[in-house]
């Protein structure tokens, strides 16, 4: 720790304690996540060896970059590129009001990573606002690979925070237990949603149920023609039969027409239908030079 | 993670030169002969075979736990860190990173113990001396040791790939597993990438099969000169394992292993 001055605290991560630090050498700013081993025998976490091994493997600039590993007697500090703040800090500064151009540079740099995740077989799992950082220059990166695991996303974390049901997709809600790249796909299209709204999420749901009520009173309720084989997800449950809503106006009233279309291939009830991050980047929204943002 | 392999860790890190392997063994090798060397690998390569099946373990996950063991030694003398506290650390960190699920320690422990006691106790005749604090301290130093380069490609899954585009054949693909899991018995793992060792492995298994695939190698685009210099590597292996008479001298080799300095009596 010689290496890196422990400046004030940032927040409570997933697995330990985060810290602004310098670097008493060059002066730069870091980030320093420190792991907490608890006393029960796993040793190092599996969540932290997970962020550790993925950011190891994945480099690119919109993934938060890993510097540095330190290990001193029972801790283990892991040094992070540091970001200004995170997409929800920066949606609260807002006051309601996002620049279009903005959003669609978010939007993009979010699915760039993505894409690179993907072309890896890296699932993040966990997207969500408070997950993406930003820095001066407008850049946007993932963070935060910690969260995702092999065995089902956790529904309690170690800090108090509850870990928030808004970014997940129905085949998830539903108990689906075969993770894709999809869904990362839904929870990129419920950032858009809100990006283009300024900050305001887009399914605010409380509990299970009311997320699921939430998605179908938008999109429509799936059924066994729309989406083959939902009723026999694990955690199934009947549910009204909502239409689907006729305008994506209402719902995201300054984004332009290509944008609602390219939402709309984001948020598809049935999983295997959902566009992948490698052919949104190809969509007209981001490609369109003639793309105004009235 | 299957991820690629020429833009991963491994490749940019962990594919070593022979020469540099050589110098870093230096130290060992003066207080052991390159062939005790050798064959103290290929014990605790089967020590971790042994310990990964007992716990259930799928070969992948031992496969990784065993390159983990080489890659610390290749950075570092037998005296650092005695293997047979190594080796179930490298289990325990290998089942987190396949996400195998956690192994507690307390079975990690109980297993070591079983193994030592059942199948190993022509070696050992002491009960497993490490506990928790031990495995855990040493978790630390072996992350640090491998640079946190965790993700590790194996020959399994581009054999795969091969063995499809050969033509399906089971008995093929159950000998070459096997001569890839031996493989782990040599250096090759840090030598060379994953798909030519694949590629020698199953070029090995067609000539005990007596399968012709030459038009099917002839096709290859790959570096044959490595490929034959690992496959060599497996055929030198598999004489040496034949005529050691392990049961005899393993005691005498495994004394010989240089050890850490007592610590300082405070």
């Amino acid at each position: 720790m010689q290496k890196y001055e422990k400046l004030e605290k940032i927040g409570e991560g997933t697995y330990g304690t985060v810290f602004k630090g310098r670097n008493r050498e060059t002066l730069e700013i870091v980030a320093l996540k420190r792991v907490r081993l608890d006393e029960d025998d796993e040793g190092v976490p599996s969540s932290a060896l997970r962020e550790i091994c993925l950011l190891k493997e994945l480099k690119n600039k919109n993934i938060v970059r890993l510097y540095d590993v330190l290990h001193s007697d029972k801790k283990l500090t892991l040094v992070f590129e540091h970001c200004d703040q995170d997409l929800k800090k920066y949606f609260d500064s807002l006051n309601g009001d996002i620049d279009m151009v903005i959003c669609r540079s978010f939007m993009q740099q979010l699915l760039k990573g993505l894409a690179f995740c993907h072309s890896h077989n890296v699932l993040h799992r966990d997207l969500k606002p408070q997950n993406l950082l930003i820095n001066k220059n407008g850049e946007l990166k993932l963070a935060d690979f910690g969260l995702a695991r092999a065995f089902g996303i956790p529904v309690k974390c170690y800090s108090a925070e509850v870990v928030t049901l808004w970014y997940r997709p129905p085949d998830v809600l539903f108990g689906a237990k075969l993770y894709t790249t999809s869904i990362d796909m839904w929870s990129a299209g419920c950032i858009f949603a809100e990006l283009a709204d300024a900050g305001r999420p887009l399914f605010p749901g409380s509990d299970v149920l009311d997320q699921l009520m939430r998605i179908f009173r938008v999109l429509g309720t799936p059924s066994e023609d729309t989406w083959p084989g939902v009723t026999h997800l694990s955690d199934y449950v009947a549910l009204p039969a909502f239409p689907p809503i006729s305008s994506w106006s209402i719902i995201v009233p300054r984004l332009n027409s290509k944008g609602r279309d390219l939402l709309q291939k984001l948020l598809v009830c049935r999983p295997n239908l959902r566009i992948s991050a490698e052919q949104a980047l190809q969509h007209p929204y981001f490609t369109d030079s003639s793309n105004n943002h009235s | 993670m299957a991820g690629n392999f020429w833009q991963s860790s491994h490749h940019a890190q962990w594919i070593l030169d022979r020469q540099d392997l050589l110098r870093e063994r230096q130290a060992d090798l003066q207080v052991l002969t390159e062939m005790e060397y050798q064959k103290i690998f290929i014990f605790f390569a089967n020590f971790i075979q042994v310990l990964g099946e007992h716990l259930k373990l799928r070969q992948q996950v031992i496969a990784t736990a065993t390159v983990y063991f080489k890659r610390f030694y290749a950075r570092n003398s037998l005296k650092n860190i005695d293997p047979l506290l190594l080796a179930p650390t490298c289990i325990l960190l290998a089942s987190k990173v396949e996400e195998f699920g956690v192994i507690s320690n307390n079975r990690l422990i109980s297993a070591c113990q079983a193994v030592i006691k059942n199948k190993f106790n022509y070696a050992y005749q002491q009960e497993f001396p490490y506990r928790t604090n031990h495995i855990l301290e040493c978790e630390f130093f072996l992350l640090e040791n491998l640079d946190c380069c965790l993700i590790v490609y194996q020959p399994y899954r581009p054999l795969l790939q091969f063995i499809q585009d050969i033509g399906p054949d089971d008995s093929l693909l159950n000998l070459t597993w096997r001569i890839i899991n031996d493989s782990l018995r040599t250096d090759v793992c840090l030598l060379y990438p994953p798909y030519q060792i694949a590629i020698a492995c199953l070029q090995i298994a067609c000539a005990m099969s007596q399968k012709d695939t030459a038009s099917w190698f002839a096709e290859l685009n790959v570096d044959i000169d490595k490929v034959q210099e690992i496959a060599q590597a497996i055929v030198n292996l598999n004489q040496l394992w034949r005529e050691w008479k392990e049961k005899e001298d393993i005691q005498m080799l495994l004394a010989k292993i240089p050890k850490p300095k007592p610590a300082p009596q405070r």
